[in-house]
């Protein structure tokens, strides 16, 4: 018995569509409701980036870099300022690292809390979504306390971080994080307690286990899988090797591991955040760093991992001695997740699971396309 | 039971009724020598702006980075849906056009077509001193500098990114425009198609778009 | 547990190589360009380094070579390597490795555009990121941005006064402000 072939279509989703998670095209070829291949379009957000690096000095770059990544810029300027410190030698005092430890940490909950609008909304459920990033905006007003502005803050710097911490914004972070802690329950029981969700997110956009390291997946879908791989915890920086917390890490693969282990994940944040507060050291916050405009450093390269919510980012920085960067390249975790993992994982899944999966991936343009 | 003698039975309209209605109460067909006097016309335009500033659906198109303020704008702290304002999912339903943030010229492409594709009145609404003047893209190869060479634009809001507060007064600006008549320019950009599709075809470089204007 | 010495011994035992370390766990080798493909794969499947971090690509135009790196991790014990080879910078040609990583595809192509490296036999859509450009591939560095931004864009013109927003505001609005705002102004 042959099985009849239906007529094959292609259909693109974005770049303008209100399910896609950015300026992104997916091209899709489909079969009636199954997707039989994959291709993304990117380019959208190109702003040479990069090139333009090359053309400013050291420190002029962080007004760039904040950019890569627009939920959550913190994670680039803490990268790039710990390849440049790492190029020249130069050393952190104990303060700064914990303060850079909580400015990671607060934009690591803000842009999960971001993402639970987009994953619920994705799934058609936008009470979610109204709650989250309406909360979202309460850590937005601790970086503001903080650096002077809500998205792009330009607060790390080479030698530590630009300003210490204004009076009370301890305790004011402090009330926030028990707020956020009582309303986690409240949105876990509207998102994880769904019946939709959950029939929609198990078993839906599988990473294999033992494919997952050879695709290059990091972050919170490598977690999905059961591989705890974490570069806060295998190569600490900042403060995070004397603090104390735990890597969430599911069986499955699917959408609904990823879901749980970012649920998790927000807890432990909270965890960290609140040990690091305790356990502020004084002293200075800023190891001072020579005249910007004349600022020289030795030439060498550097190769530095972050761990950011969508998983490992990395800089790879290249100086010749002089006062601009010869080359500074990011990579992204998106960079895999949205382009290659993405063309793997989408083929055999229905066309309404698209934006879901990709929403799950954390698939972020503009760190694809710089 | 005196009272249903005073209940008028409602007969189906004929279709030359219907007709007759639409002329009275469409403000364009002033031809049809109804409502040519100045002082309805005035009256009915003042009820369509009121009616139009109330309901701004925003097209879901993230074009920039702006576009991470646009959530917070629509969610429970600055709530924007009570001026009116909210999401629409495709060009033909919206009104408003966000621009949010600088544009690669890949992405000009697409806006042109999501802007030709909108139906009038459409507004358009930068975000950014990236779509004013380059901002901090100045030297940067793939974003165009000035974006009203390209589609005409109703409210600039400056800043790198605005704020919510920013936004949500960028758009009592724009309401404010329609209110008193002086937004929305479809009308224009379909008059001097020729000069915006001069600068258009100077940067994008494989242009394939149709003659006409026939969307 | 391998540490840094037992790769470096078992690369220096089958290839021949020079290898430092860079920083603690990171060790870079030097190759030549036909050395790469053979080294990489000999990473991945022999010791384990699975999972490929990075490609990159600098442009040393006074050397007259790119130098490009691939750069692989292996998770058990937090080890990195950085391959680096360089390239003649007039006919930039590597080898095309797409079928080690399935992210290697992506790198490639964007190397492929944004430098102008051939990989022959590799056969992925030309457009990557950039949409009709005619032009040099634009990270090189004698590509000039502004130049062309000049060429290509109209910009608007920038004011003739240099007044500070603030100061500018106060005038028109005839507000007073007590001197030491003013202290802080531009001019």
């Amino acid at each position: 018995m042959t099985t009849k072939r239906n007529k094959q279509t292609t259909l693109f989703i974005g770049p303008q569509h209100p399910g896609i998670t950015g300026n992104m095209m997916v091209k899709l070829l489909v079969e009636g409701d199954t997707v039989v291949k994959a291709e993304t379009h990117i380019g959208y957000l190109h702003r040479a980036f990069e090139k333009l690096i090359e053309q400013r000095n050291w420190l002029q770059s962080f007004t760039l870099l904040c950019r890569f990544c627009v939920p959550e810029p913190d994670p680039m300027e803490l990268t790039y300022a710990r390849a440049v410190e790492a190029i020249e030698g130069r050393e952190v005092p104990p303060r700064a690292k914990y303060i850079r430890t909580i400015v990671a940490e607060l934009a690591r909950i803000q842009s999960f809390l971001l993402w639970y609008g987009g994953q619920a909304g994705s799934a058609g459920l936008y009470t979610l979504g109204q709650w989250t990033v309406g909360d979202r905006n309460y850590i937005l007003d601790l970086f503001e306390d903080l650096t002077g502005a809500r998205i792009y803050h330009m607060y790390i710097w080479p030698g530590g971080v630009r300003r210490d911490l204004p009076k009370g914004w301890a305790d004011k972070t402090r009330r926030v994080l028990d707020y956020l802690e009582k309303r986690l329950d409240d949105y876990n029981r509207l998102l994880f307690d769904n019946a939709v969700f959950q029939k929609r997110a198990q078993g839906v956009g599988i990473i294999p286990k033992d494919k997952a390291l050879e695709w290059g997946v990091t972050g919170p879908p490598l977690k999905g899988v059961g591989i705890g791989n974490d570069v806060r915890k295998t190569e600490p920086y900042c403060a995070y090797g004397e603090l104390d917390f735990d890597i969430p890490v599911y069986e499955g693969g699917d959408v609904w591991a990823r879901a749980l282990v970012r649920r998790d994940e927000i807890k432990q944040s909270i965890r960290i955040i609140r040990q690091a507060l305790d356990k502020m050291p004084g002293g200075n916050y800023y190891n001072r760093i020579p005249n910007p405009m004349k600022w020289r450093l030795p030439a060498g390269e550097a190769w530095v991992k972050t761990e950011s919510v969508r998983g490992e980012i990395g800089f790879y920085v290249v100086s010749d001695g002089t006062e601009k960067p010869r080359r500074v390249h990011l990579r992204g975790a998106a960079y895999t997740h949205g382009i290659s993992v993405l063309e793997k994982i989408l083929p055999g899944q229905n066309i309404a699971d698209v934006s879901f999966i990709l929403n799950s991936l954390g698939a972020c343009p503009p760190e694809m396309e710089r | 039971m005196s009272e249903t003698k005073d209940i008028r039975i409602i007969t189906r309209p004929t279709k030359e009724q219907i007709r007759q209605a639409q002329i009275d109460f469409s403000p364009r067909c002033t031809a049809a020598g109804r409502v040519n006097d100045k002082e309805t016309q005035k009256m009915v335009q003042y009820i369509l702006n009121f009616a139009r500033k109330h309901s701004l659906f925003l097209l879901a198109y993230g074009t920039g980075c702006g576009a991470i303020e646009i959530p917070a704008t629509l969610t429970s702290r600055y709530d924007a849906e009570r001026l009116g304002i909210r999401g629409a999912a495709t060009p033909r339903q919206a009104d408003v056009l966000m621009i949010t943030g600088y544009l690669s010229t890949k992405t000009l492409k697409r806006v042109i077509r999501v802007y030709e594709q909108m139906q009038d009145p459409k507004y358009v609404v930068a975000f950014g001193s990236c779509t004013i003047n380059g901002g901090m893209y100045f030297d940067s190869y793939n974003t165009i500098k000035a974006l009203d060479r390209y589609i005409p634009v109703d409210v600039y809001i400056a800043g790198c990114m605005p704020r919510p507060e920013a936004v949500l007064k960028g758009f009592a600006k724009l309401q404010e425009l329609i209110q008193n008549g002086n937004a929305g320019n479809g009308e224009c950009y379909r008059k001097n198609l020729d000069w915006y599709r001069a600068n258009q075809q100077k940067v994008i470089k494989n242009w394939d778009f149709p003659d006409e204007y026939n969307w | 547990m391998m540490t840094t010495r037992d790769i470096i011994d078992a690369l220096t035992r089958t290839f021949d190589l020079n290898a430092d370390v860079l920083r603690d766990n990171q060790i870079r080798l030097k190759l030549h360009k036909k050395q790469v493909a053979p080294v990489l794969l000999y990473l991945k499947n022999q010791l384990g380094f699975i999972h490929l971090d990075h490609v990159s690509c600098v442009d040393w135009l006074e050397e007259n070579v790119f130098e490009l790196v691939y750069i692989v991790y292996r998770p058990q014990d937090r080890l990195t390597v950085l391959v680096k080879t360089k390239i003649d910078r007039q006919h930039p040609e590597m080898e095309n490795m797409e079928t080690f990583w399935p992210h290697m595809r992506t790198y490639q192509r964007e190397l492929r555009e944004m430098f102008g490296i051939d990989f022959p036999g590799f056969e992925a859509p030309k457009e990557f990121i950039l949409e009709g450009w005619d032009e040099m591939p634009p990270m090189r560095r004698d590509f000039d941005t502004r130049a062309y931004v000049q060429r290509t864009y109209t910009t608007r013109p920038g004011r003739e006064d240099a007044w500070s927003v603030r100061e500018y505001i106060t005038r028109r609005t005839g507000e007073k402000l007590p001197d030491f705002v003013k202290k802080y102004s531009r001019d």
